[in-house]
């Protein structure tokens, strides 16, 4: 029977759309266990927020304001759901795996003495157990992972489920947490500078990788062809950090996320931050030598060959077939 | 000022990924390894302080014999001092088993700073570095993109969603999980690898730490059952054959999606 303890998000004076998807399983576990949902809502001025999510999925709710609260500090949050989880008596506490939460998260679980589990795609509860599922190597391996504890807080991949849909009862409560002194002070949002590029125009962007080896090799091979296919070149993080591409040119979580029509993604291994920047493409070809690669769990079309001796020649015939 | 950093020793990253026999991890045996990426930006930003004439840096590692390879390289690279926790009591620690173990050697150490990698390459949890943080009961940041200190407080800019930067203040003592791309990180010089053997390299056991029986597989809360290669579902199509004959397939879809 397990008391699920949803923790919110808000953004925009919203919660996000990730604490609908952590809803969804959070109703599933509870419901396969026998056992119930409640919520946290954090922040400043958000009654009626919390009154929202307990009627779509969040059950009870617990509504934490203050200042401190009022923007993301992962010091404040962390005794905010230690207070909801001995309120709520939560057995299982499921966090949305952003930016904030990845913050956040692990210091709760250290905080309640917990088990953690970081960025699940898949939580189940079948056969009285609950098995948790997230992916290592940089999304080469799934692993599976149990607890034998008490509490677990696990973090959940943002858009591995679909929002809660259905309606949920529940009444709001204020919770009071002792917050005291912090060594943490939020400052504010910088957004990102817009500069040249904009890749979300491009109707075709071609991206390399650390595969492509050097970045006299990206003018060489991959700008070419992505002038022949009049698109824009694209890289993933490995390569922006290596200081061959400026950030511009990253697509990812933390740099751009694109939908053209074509995407070709070069050398690129498919960590989950780049597929979550390019994997609603219309259509994605991808070329890499290992056969392996995440990449090609997303992509309609492969190629398992050395980029190098492809792309060229792909530049090369398609040049050709322009006439 | 006395800066701590904590380094994980990975699986290289092009290495091998064969599952070893019980399934649960992949087997290490024949495979090189290297410090986790984004602890190298984290020791390279740490040696940068120490630069600016105003540090002391110690690595610290836990791992079996092979990680005081990691250790000798950070302190060619220009660290002060190591601490290998080698220690078989340690194995099968979760994040909260390691946390611990990193908390006793700052509890010993006291250090002004903490840096480490946002997340390990092999596990990716982003666990370790928040759990630390609360066991010292000292403020921390996660993803930091930039890193400056003045007076007692350090402010960092950390990564969040599309390309922004949230920017937060810590007071020290006070732990930086940084992202990679948070700096250019050197390579050790032979003049620095030469000396690293003359460094101070402490070895310490669990017990060392005050943590029998609170560490290792017995106490791990949450571990894996199974590893596996990802379920193939419906993939890719795949196209082989010459490069010739790959390319003319690659042509025709294009043309097919009116993209020539």
């Amino acid at each position: 029977m397990s008391t699920v303890l949803i923790v919110t998000e808000i953004q925009n004076g919203s919660l996000r759309e990730a604490c609908y998807e952590v809803a969804s399983l959070a109703q599933q576990i509870a419901a396969a266990t026998g056992g119930s949902v409640k919520s946290l809502v954090m922040g400043q001025g958000v009654a009626a927020l919390a009154d929202e999510f307990s009627k779509k999925g969040g059950g009870d709710v617990f509504l934490a304001e203050g200042d401190a609260l009022a923007n993301h500090n992962a010091e404040a949050e962390s005794k905010a759901i230690v207070a909801a989880v001995e309120a709520s008596g939560a057995d299982l506490v499921l966090i949305p795996s952003t930016p904030s939460g990845w913050d956040t998260a692990p210091r709760a679980a250290a905080a309640l003495d917990a088990g953690f589990v970081s960025e699940c795609f898949d939580i189940s509860a079948e056969g009285g157990s609950i098995t948790y599922k997230r992916r290592v190597f940089n999304g080469k391996l799934e692993a599976t992972i149990s607890a034998s504890c008490d509490k677990v807080v696990a973090s959940v991949q943002t858009g591995a489920t679909t929002p809660f849909e259905g309606s949920s009862e529940g009444s709001v409560r204020k919770l009071d947490v002792s917050i005291g002194d912090l060594g943490t002070k939020f400052v504010e949002v910088k957004q990102a500078e817009s500069k040249g590029v904009d890749l979300s125009k491009a109707d075709v962007i071609v991206s390399g990788g650390r595969g492509v080896g050097t970045p006299e090799k990206f003018l060489e091979v991959i700008q070419p062809l992505a002038d022949a296919l009049g698109g824009a070149m694209g890289a993933s993080r490995p390569v922006v950090d290596a200081g061959w591409l400026p950030h511009e040119y990253q697509v990812g979580s933390s740099g751009q996320v694109v939908q053209p029509k074509l995407y070709i993604a070069c050398g690129i291994s498919g960590a989950i931050q780049h597929l979550v920047g390019m994997k609603t493409s219309n259509y994605i070809i991808a070329i890499n030598k290992d056969p392996d690669a995440p990449i090609f769990e997303v992509a309609n079309l492969g190629v398992v060959a050395d980029l190098l001796e492809i792309v060229p020649a792909l530049t090369e015939a398609l040049t050709a077939a322009k006439g | 000022m006395k800066i701590m950093v904590c380094l994980k020793q990975v699986p290289h990253q092009d290495a091998r990924l064969d599952i070893n026999a019980d399934g649960t991890w992949i087997q290490e045996d024949n495979i090189k390894f290297e410090i986790n990426s984004y602890d190298t930006y984290a020791l390279e930003e740490a040696l940068r302080t120490k630069d600016a004439g105003e540090a002391d840096v110690f690595v610290v590692s836990i791992g079996p014999d092979r990680v005081g390879q990691a250790l000798r390289t950070a302190l060619g690279m220009g660290a002060d001092r190591a601490i290998h926790v080698n220690d078989d009591e340690a194995n099968g620690s979760d994040s909260l088993g390691l946390a611990k173990i990193l908390a006793a050697v700052a509890k010993q150490e006291n250090p002004d700073l903490i840096f480490m990698g946002l997340m390990s390459d092999d596990d990716n949890s982003a666990a370790v570095a928040p759990m630390l943080a609360q066991l010292l009961d000292i403020p921390h940041t996660t993803a930091a993109v930039k890193v400056e200190r003045s007076n007692g407080t350090v402010t960092c800019d950390r990564e969040i969603e599309g390309g922004a930067h949230e920017v937060v203040e810590l007071t020290a003592p006070c732990l930086i999980a940084v992202q990679t791309g948070l700096n250019q990180v050197r390579y050790a010089s032979l003049k620095g690898i030469m000396a690293a053997k003359k460094k101070p390299f402490d070895v310490k056991s669990v017990a060392d730490l005050g943590l029998s029986g609170q560490v290792g597989t017995g106490a791990a809360k949450v571990k894996i059952d199974r590893i596996a290669p990802p379920l193939k579902g419906d993939t890719a199509e795949i196209l082989s054959g010459s490069t010739a004959e790959v390319v003319a397939g690659l042509v025709s879809k294009i043309k097919e999606l009116g993209l020539l």
